[in-house]
């Protein structure tokens, strides 16, 4: 019999297949990647590299000498107090210690100090405290510490803001009421943004980490790219960081563009240029999981777009490796030799530059 | 240009989402002659399919969609001028047409029931999304020989085996014909919810009609 190899299914569920079995997997993730994108398929070397790294004994793996990269970590500072339902451990911790322990004891490169609520609009009401935390954190710390909060547009439309449900206008088939709608609130968000990193700023953080640009789609990403210009402007030094929501930036308004690209549609190489365009210093790519196929299927799916991303990127690009997303499995705790298979084959193929 | 540039030409006008594109190439097919089932069937509804294929590809998102979906409509009606209202003077029979509740998707089915109406049958177009118990109701209120199902969602195909369920709970089921159609809908689901009928296309819809009522 031929000698089969413990893997995961992408929703975590594990799976035993044969070295041959993983080939093909690893190369059907990586032509669907590449039909999709319009990009290169990996070449033989690589998918050798690939079925090493995923075949190798160990339950965990790591990145060969000299190749370490930086990590950085969002939302870590209530990893520690969070609860499940945060992807937290649940211990009770103010967010100082969250940081601290993140940087002197887990060894993260860079932090982000962030609300439980994360999403830049609830935190308008309780700047006070995030400018007071901001400072007594960056009194105590070393390694740069971002403020970082979702774009998450969603909450400009009814219910939650003042702007009239998108999706509500789609199914009455009012496009064009929809489409402004969209509009107005992508400048409400880009005004949100700035304003409170303007605070943020004056309270001594490093910078502003963007998570999940684009969950919102294509009116999230605008809203997002023309803030990172504005903030670039205002100040010159800022470490920008944009992080998206997915690999495909949804046309949920599907006109909008930015520096003369429609934003509907982008995979993540052609996301890079425009981010880099608008003055971030660091593109955080994502590649998300099927949780129906295993994880050689979407290994080589992400690692084929996240080596034309970082090829095509001017800035260097710290891709997003979590649960469901970079070719792990969707768990909220996903499993470690899922996550340091992926996270190798990230380093040592794709090229990123950091995590 | 041939009649295949022109299907070309009329499948990129709706896969361009734009309504003016569409209205002008339609215009231009009819200035040449073509029939209006074959603009519809080989020019604009080919459109649509690719619409459907570079919308699953994450080219066109729905925003697009709808307003190819619109810009659809719009060269439909236009044809249904030249199409003859009152093609026989006698009836071929009465047919009751509707997509079933739950599915808005409506352009398939209108095709069907214009192109019913122009081979000469009296045709009901009862909308979409139209809940269950009205198809039976029209059929009893317009004494119905046909009732059309159109549905184009696995979730919503449903519809058609439930409506054949409640003709025959209301003993009406030998009184009445039952064609489905719509994309999810095959020849083999068909015969399994027990229809009399299943038709691909809006001109297969009526020779199927004709030879099951004529
Ligand atoms: C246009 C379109 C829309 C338009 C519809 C506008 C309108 N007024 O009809 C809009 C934008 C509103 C829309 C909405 C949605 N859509 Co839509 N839509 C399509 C699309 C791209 C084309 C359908 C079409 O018009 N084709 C052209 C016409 C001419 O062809 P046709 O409908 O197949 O009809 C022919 C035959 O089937 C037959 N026929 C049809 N009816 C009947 C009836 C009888 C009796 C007979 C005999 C024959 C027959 O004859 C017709 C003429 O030749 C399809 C993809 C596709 N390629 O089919 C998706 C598709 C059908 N939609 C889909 C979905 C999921 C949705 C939404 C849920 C939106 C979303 N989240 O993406 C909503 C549905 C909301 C709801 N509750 O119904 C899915 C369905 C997936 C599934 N599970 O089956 C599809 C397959 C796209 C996809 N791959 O995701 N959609």
């Amino acid at each position: 019999m031929a000698t089969e190899y413990k893997l995961r299914m992408g929703d975590g569920k594990r799976l035993f297949m044969t070295k041959e079995q993983i080939v093909a997997d690893l190369k059907e993730g990586m032509a669907d990647a590449a039909d999709l994108g319009d990009i290169p398929d990996l070449s033989e070397d690589e998918i050798d590299k690939l079925v090493e790294i995923i075949t190798m004994p160990s339950r965990m793996v790591g990145v060969e000498q000299g190749m370490e990269v930086p990590v950085t970590h969002d939302i870590g500072t209530i990893r520690i107090d969070g609860d499940q339902g945060n992807s937290g451990v649940g211990i009770p911790a103010s967010r100082l210690v969250g940081a601290m322990m993140h940087e002197r004891a887990f060894g993260a490169d860079t932090m982000e100090l962030g609300h439980i609520d994360y999403s830049y609009k609830p935190a308008k009401p309780v700047i006070a405290q995030e400018m007071q935390t901001m400072e007594v954190c960056q009194q105590n710390m070393i390694v740069p510490l971002l403020y970082g909060a979702m774009p998450n547009m969603g909450l400009y439309y009814t219910p939650d803001g003042p702007f009239e449900n998108p999706g509500d206008l789609m199914k009455a088939f009012k496009i064009d009421e929809a489409r402004e709608s969209m509009e107005h609130s992508a400048k409400h968000l880009t005004r949100d943004i700035v304003w409170i990193m303007q605070r943020m700023m004056a309270s001594g953080s490093d910078g502003v980490n963007f998570d999940t640009i684009g969950a919102a789609g294509d009116g999230d990403m605008y809203a997002s790219l023309h803030a990172i210009e504005s903030l670039r402007k205002q100040f010159p030094d800022i470490y920008i960081e944009a992080g998206m929501a997915g690999e495909l930036l949804l046309g949920m308004h599907g006109e909008l563009e930015y520096d003369g690209t429609v934003l509907a549609g982008l995979w993540p190489h052609q996301q890079a240029a425009l981010v880099a365009k608008a003055g971030a210093n660091v593109f955080g790519p994502v590649v998300n999981t099927n949780t129906s196929k295993s994880s050689a299927w979407n290994l080589g799916r992400a690692v084929t777009f996240i080596k034309q991303a970082v090829k095509d990127s001017t800035i260097p690009c710290h891709v997003n490796m979590g649960m469901g997303v970079g070719g792990i499995p969707m768990l909220e705790t996903p499993t470690v030799d899922a996550v340091s298979r992926a996270s190798k084959a990230m380093v040592e193929i794709a090229g990123v530059d950091g995590i | 240009m041939s009649n295949e540039e022109m299907f070309k030409q009329l499948s990129d006008a709706i896969v361009s989402c734009k309504k003016d594109a569409v209205l002008a190439a339609v215009e231009k097919a009819r200035d040449e002659g073509i029939p209006p089932a074959e603009i519809i069937e080989k020019g604009l509804a080919a459109g649509m399919n690719e619409v459907g294929v570079l919308f699953e590809r994450g080219k066109l998102f729905l925003p697009h969609v709808m307003m190819a979906a619109g810009a659809m409509e719009a060269g439909v009606a236009l044809l249904e001028e030249d199409m003859p209202k009152d093609a026989a003077s006698k009836k071929l029979g009465i047919i009751v047409n509707g997509t079933v509740e739950g599915d808005v998707h409506d352009i398939g089915k209108s095709i069907v029931s214009t192109m019913l109406q122009s081979a000469g049958f009296e045709v009901h177009d009862i909308g979409r999304d139209v809940p269950l118990q009205d198809f039976i109701d029209k059929v009893k209120e317009t004494n119905a020989d046909m009732v059309g199902l159109s549905a184009l969602m696995t979730t919503t195909l449903q519809g058609q085996k439930d409506v054949i369920e409640m003709l025959k709970e209301q003993g009406m089921r030998d009184g009445v014909k039952v064609m489905v159609g719509g994309a999810p809908a095959t020849e083999a689901w068909a015969n399994k919810i027990g229809a009399d009928c299943y038709a691909e296309n809006a001109s297969e819809a009526v020779t199927k009609a004709k030879e099951l009522l004529l």
